[in-house]
């Protein structure tokens, strides 16, 4: 029997009750696979918890549907549409480009062109193996090129052109260095010589048989695959543009000064149709023709150009020095399979987290989709954090960040999946990894299999769930506990803002809510302000400056840098979301410390092993008492747990008014006794000494606090993902568990929540 | 004692480098018909200076143009019996090329190649001696005769292996001989054919003007026979056979990535064969006679001493080896006998000590000097220890020397810290609260390099078994498993790991 593999994803990610959720399935060893809906109960095979636990649900849906191989176009690249062959079919003309390659040499790279790898036609200016810049042509007979002298430097701008001649079939070869003090990888302190000018005659003319023109990739197809896309471009491209005829030194260099061509073909203005609130997928062509280039796997923007001077350091102030658009070969944003089954969730199907589980053989995937109700059902929302599960998507640390093992202080533990993941290579990368030429990956979206968000999947590097199948947990014991609760979504607050949250009497957020946009943040503001009730029970919230992508709601974009936990670093100037035009990085440096919204930040983060919660003197202020119900004054809460045994572990949360806890916030409760392998965060330290470890610095600790808000809102967050993957212990009945009826019983009440007129000055005697 | 000396590394460039100025415009002239550059110029920039240079990355046809050009230049000053010397070295060369055309390109390996030559000389002098064909037409109907030989002959060569091939064409040279011999009309002159025409006017014939002469057509000849090797071997013929060269063993499979293997082989082998059938009309033309002893087994073995000195699959090889096997043979006449030894000794002594034929000596010296640094650098730096300065200029990240210092005495310090308590303490608990000497020697294990770093695979999902691997640090190519213990608690599983790595640490 031929091993049989099968992989799928949902689009969207989250729906309503009533409306439609596409399911595309990719099967390779069969041809016929069994479906059914099921709901995801909980999705942690550990046997301190409930354990795995789906429902099946009936649908009218099939139960066998054929399947067949889909195939998955990875790399970035601009495709022009050009029916009348106006780029292909010219006589004498000139393609040039500024460039700065990240990754010369190894597998052969198209700058730009026409050319079909099939049958050897078309033209191309690209990278050949050796790393030199060549310009090559061919008609199906005959093939010809040439390569420039000067070997190209990696991160470094230059020039680049080609130019031939029909009726001497004479090809000349232009590289123009046009690296400075601000723009490169390297200095101008290298004395580096990376101009050539080459002339040399062809023995054939170029054929273009294809009609798009294609910005950093060429034409190929195979017999079952279809035409897709190969010898992709790693690097930055800055203002190409074709001439319809041979250009003189003298015009080149105009070129080279940033002057575009007088009478261009076309000329992509690639610093064309910014706005200030963000640049969109579409590269324009500024020529008479019109002849738009459209990105497919979001070619990066708002990247520095080859005139970056280093003063401006965002596109919004200077888009004429952020011309930089960056190619990579493994980028990857939507599969573009097509749907293999749709489901309308019936509108009274409660809401949840279902999956189509498909099957074949000894194979079993199940695709999850977070169903919400079509109008707000319960008194309790689950804010799923669908962001942070799109930054996670399918990360590779454990097999390639040096550091990760480090990190989360012990071995990771494979499975069989993470092999076939890792091995194929195909679904794209997470916002925790690099591109193949060590570039931070920015993009990440739900249109293609995610392994990490599948029930019952461990995160590697940490042995337990992380994100969604650690979020079930939560859902698992509110359900048990008898609570009903609507699911939504970061999606749904970023578009619908407090709108989606103010139907609920609470909001509950979810382990890991660390990915948040400014409309995410606005709207949770304004539901406190208006009397809502948070529970902020995650660790490492509200933390990464995000947004969606406004054409696609299925990406997200972020960039990382300056400080914090960061997996990568964006490079100096290349710090602002092209989605939005804001700056990317902590929303702590942009004066929206999490602190200010729900009083807790992070901290410190550590996978060795989880601590419980001490209660702090404030816990016995009648204000809050109450939460404490039912547990001892000196008692730990969450002596255990799914997530390293302990309520308090992971990433951890602390209160700082300095960073702006609310002034009249109780600090209920403490964790204590972190091993040194949680660390304080970078962004803790200004100073570095030794010691900030959690048996030396006191600020390694999760918090649990309370504070009310105006109109009986009240804020009440535990600072710790483990949090919620402690409710299961003990059957769902321990000590985190009361602390959250008590929350609970208190906050899906209307009116003032108990203890709320304990508000005099405390004349005490003891 | 030397072993705490630094040697001081560094050398001047010998090589002469161009200096190009990237300004300045280059016109690229090629090879007429085809692709071809005539010099293989390349520029990169110096790694001691970042500097640009340009150099001749492919120096042979200076070598061959300094090597030919030396012998045109120098043979017409040289006594009467050298410039034949050098007239037999070229018409050898000149066959030692084609043979090695269709020995190393197609890969048959034939000894009929002086039947081949002989035959063609033979029936082109009787066609000039007895039917009076006037000579040039001997060099149109050498090549024929070679082509139709080529023809016959290859047919076998796709049935038999390769030694019993080699056989038959062996047996092909000895009918030719004894046919000849045994022709009736021949006996006379013992089998040769004498007083043919030739391009050498008949009174010129052994004088200094005929000797000249013939030397310049016996290097036109080997001119030819250059040609003829650069257009089968360097071009599409000899590309697609070398395309082929992995898997020569398996021609099916060649076919099926769309290689016709047979077909090009074939043609090498009758191209060939019409040019060795040239140089046979061009023999009896050059000697203005023919005679069996063209077919004789020793004048194969001298050829195949050439080939043996030269280097097999090498056109430069054929050149070399039939230089040093003729100016041994034919210009140390006087040394009588003694040379044959001579020669039989340098093949030993060439088979012996190089791998590929005098042609091979360089890259062998090469390989020979890279092993000998090797062995060196070993005695003088540990395992995984501080790199020596003749280490150093290879690598390029120079923090990468300081890490290895660094994790070198690191090493040192935790080794000290591995004990029998330690290790008790790790077993306990894997993921506890860690004593300071475990929490640092974790930490050290922990970051560790990614390539083949352990990791734990979990058998099937929710189930408590695992096994140990190590990742590649590659992206796309799976882990490796380390052995075959299943382990049934994590805990095990993660102790397991630490005693690999204290083992490894203590190794190291």
């Amino acid at each position: 029997m031929t091993d049989i593999r099968l992989f799928g994803y949902s689009d969207p990610l989250a729906a309503k009750t009533g409306e439609p959720v596409d399911f595309m399935i990719s099967a390779e060893g069969t041809t016929e696979a069994q479906i059914d809906i099921v709901r995801l109960v909980h999705g942690d095979y550990n046997p301190s918890g409930p354990g795995f636990i789906e429902e099946l649900v009936e649908t009218d849906l099939p139960k066998t549907l054929s399947v067949e191989r889909q195939y998955t176009q990875n790399g970035a690249f601009a495709r022009v549409k050009d029916a009348e062959h106006k780029l292909g079919h010219v006589d004498s003309f000139t393609v040039h480009a500024f460039i700065c390659p990240s990754s010369p040499g190894g597998e052969r790279q198209t700058i730009m062109g026409c050319w079909s790898v099939n049958t050897s036609q078309g033209y191309a200016l690209g990278i050949n193996p050796e790393g030199k810049l060549e310009f090559w042509i061919g008609d199906g007979d005959k093939v010809d090129q040439v390569t420039s002298d000067a070997p190209l430097v990696p991160k470094v701008w230059l020039l680049v052109a080609a130019s031939f001649n029909h009726e001497t079939h004479e090809v000349r070869l232009r590289q123009i260095s046009v690296q400075n003090s601000w723009n490169s990888g390297i200095g101008p302190v290298t004395p580096l010589d990376n101009n050539s000018h080459v002339v040399e005659s062809m023995r054939c003319s170029p054929l273009c048989v294809e009609s798009d023109f294609l910005l950093a990739g060429a034409h190929e197809s195979n017999l079952r695959r279809g035409p897709f896309v190969s010898m992709l471009y790693n690097g930055k491209m800055d203002r190409p543009g074709i001439v319809a005829r041979v250009l003189s030194a003298d015009e080149m260099a105009d070129i080279a000064q940033g002057t575009p061509p007088d009478d261009p073909l076309a000329y992509w203005d690639t610093t064309e149709g910014y706005t200030d609130t963000g640049i969109g997928d579409r590269i324009f062509d500024t020529g008479p023709n019109g002849l738009h280039a459209d990105g497919v796997n979001r070619p990066i923007r708002a990247m520095t150009g080859w005139n970056w001077m280093g003063r401006d350091d965002s596109f919004r102030l200077n888009p004429s020095q952020y011309g930089g658009i960056a190619f990579h070969d493994d980028a990857l944003i939507d599969c573009d399979w097509s749907p293999s089954i749709s489901w309308v969730p019936d509108v009274a199907l409660k809401s949840g987290v279902y999956a189509l589980r498909v099957s074949a053989g000894d194979k079993t995937d199940r695709i999850p989709v977070i169903v919400r109700p079509q109008t707000p059902q319960a008194k309790i929302a689950v804010q799923m954090s669908t962001f942070t599960y799109l930054a996670y998507a399918n990360e590779h640390l454990s097999f390639e960040a040096q550091i990760a093992q480090a990190i989360v202080a012990h071995t990771p533990v494979i499975s069989e999946d993470d092999l076939e993941y890792n091995k194929l290579q195909e679904f794209g990368l997470s916002t925790y990894d690099h591109h193949s030429d060590g570039a931070g990956v920015c993009y990440s979206s739900w249109k293609r299999p995610i392994i990490n968000i599948r029930p019952g999947y461990r995160m590697a590097g940490m042995t337990f769930p992380w994100a969604l199948p650690a979020d079930l947990s939560l859902l698992w014991w509110l359900e048990h506990a008898g609570y009903d609760y609507d699911l939504i979504t970061d999606h749904d607050v970023h578009a619908e803002g407090s709108d989606a949250l103010t139907p609920y009497k609470t909001v509950l957020n979810v382990t890991h809510p660390e990915y948040y946009s400014a409309h995410m943040l606005d709207a949770t503001e304004q539901y406190l302000m208006a009397g809502g009730r948070m529970m902020y029970i995650g660790g490492n919230g509200y933390y990464w400056v995000t947004s969606t992508v406004p054409d696609d709601p299925a990406c997200i974009e972020v960039r990382k840098l300056d400080v914090g936990s960061r997996a990568w670093q964006a490079e100096p100037g290349e710090g602002y979301l092209a989605s939005t035009g804001e700056r990317s990085g902590l929303w702590r440096s942009r004066g929206r410390a999490p602190q200010k919204l729900v009083g807790l930040g992070f901290t410190a983060e550590g996978m060795d092993r989880s601590e419980p919660f001490e209660r702090m003197p404030d816990s016995f202020h009648k204000r809050v008492a109450w939460i404490f119900d039912g547990i001892g004054d000196e008692e730990l809460i969450g002596e255990f747990g799914l997530a390293l045994g302990g309520a308090a572990g992971v990433e951890l949360d602390r209160y700082d008014l300095a960073l702006g806890t609310p002034p009249h916030t109780l600090m209920l409760a403490a964790s204590c006794g972190h091993t040194d392998n949680y660390p304080l965060v970078s962004e803790e330290i200004s100073y570095a000494f030794p010691g900030r470890g959690g048996t030396q610095d006191p600020q390694v600790r999760g918090d649990m606090i309370f504070f009310n808000t105006a109109n009986n809102g009240a804020v009440f967050a535990a600072g710790s993902i483990a949090w919620s993957q402690a409710l299961p212990c003990h059957g769902g009945e321990n000590n985190v568990a009361t602390v959250m009826r008590n929350l609970l019983n208190a906050f899906i009440k209307d009116g003032p929540l108990p203890g709320s007129s304990y508000t005099g000055m405390e004349k005490a005697w003891r | 004692m030397t072993d705490n000396s630094y040697y001081k590394v560094g050398r001047r460039p010998w090589e002469l480098k161009g200096q190009p100025d990237g300004l300045v415009e280059r016109k690229r002239s090629r090879v007429p018909y085809t692709k071809r550059h005539w010099l293989k110029w390349r520029d990169n920039h110096n790694a001691k200076t970042l500097q640009r240079e340009r150099v001749l990355a492919d120096k042979k046809p200076l070598w061959w143009t300094l090597g030919l050009g030396l012998l045109l230049v120098v043979t017409p000053f040289l006594p009467n019996s050298m410039i034949s010397v050098a007239s037999v070295f070229c018409i050898y060369a000149a066959i030692n090329i084609l043979w090695t055309l269709i020995v190393g390109t197609a890969g048959i390996f034939s000894l009929a190649t002086l039947a081949v030559v002989g035959m063609s000389g033979y029936i082109a002098a009787a066609a000039n001696v007895y039917l009076g064909v006037p000579w040039p037409f001997m060099l149109i109907i050498g090549p024929l005769v070679g082509f139709m030989a080529g023809a016959i002959l290859a047919a076998p060569s796709t049935r038999l292996d390769g030694l019993y091939y080699a056989l038959l064409t062996m047996g092909v040279a000895e009918i030719c001989r004894v046919f000849v011999v045994q022709l009736r009309a021949l006996t006379a002159n013992n089998g040769a054919i004498t007083q043919v025409d030739s391009f050498i006017p008949e009174d010129w014939f052994l004088q200094r003007p005929g000797l000249l002469l013939g030397f310049g057509g016996a290097f036109c000849l080997l001119l030819g026979a250059l040609l003829v090797w650069r257009l089968v071997n360097s071009e599409r013929l000899g590309l697609l056979l070398r395309a082929a060269k992995g898997s020569r063993e398996d021609e099916s499979f060649c076919e099926a990535v769309g290689i016709d293997f047979r077909r090009a082989r074939l043609q090498v082998f009758v191209i060939s064969s019409a040019a060795l059938g040239f140089v046979g009309a061009f023999y009896a033309m050059y000697y203005r006679s023919i005679s069996p002893s063209i077919f004789s087994l020793d004048q194969m073995l001298l050829l195949f001493a050439m080939m043996v000195i030269g280097g097999l699959g090498r056109a430069e090889g054929a050149v070399i080896g039939a230089a040093v096997v003729t100016i041994i043979d034919k210009g140390m006449i006087e040394l009588g006998p003694v040379r044959i030894i001579i020669v039989a000794a340098i093949m030993l002594l060439v088979t012996i000590f190089a791998r590929e034929g005098l042609t091979g000596a360089r890259e062998q010296f090469r390989d020979f000097r890279k092993r000998k640094a090797g062995e060196r650098r070993a005695r003088r730096t540990e395992k995984g220890g501080e790199a020596m300065p003749e280490e150093a200029v290879d690598v390029l990240d120079k923090q990468e020397l300081y890490y290895r210092r660094f994790n070198k005495r690191l090493r040192e310090r935790l080794k000290k810290m591995i004990t029998p308590e330690l290790i008790a303490e790790h077993k306990d608990d894997p993921l506890g609260h860690h004593s300071d000497a475990l929490s640092r020697v974790l930490n050290y294990f922990r970051r560790a390099e990614m390539a083949d770093k352990y990791v734990i695979m979990r058998l099937k999902d929710g189930e408590e078994r695992y096994r140990i691997m190590a990742v590649s640090g590659i992206r796309g190519m799976p882990p490796r498993v380390v052995d075959d213990k299943q382990y049934d608690a994590l805990n095990d599983a993660y102790h397991a790991v630490f005693l690999l790595r204290v083992n490894d640490l203590l190794e190291s």
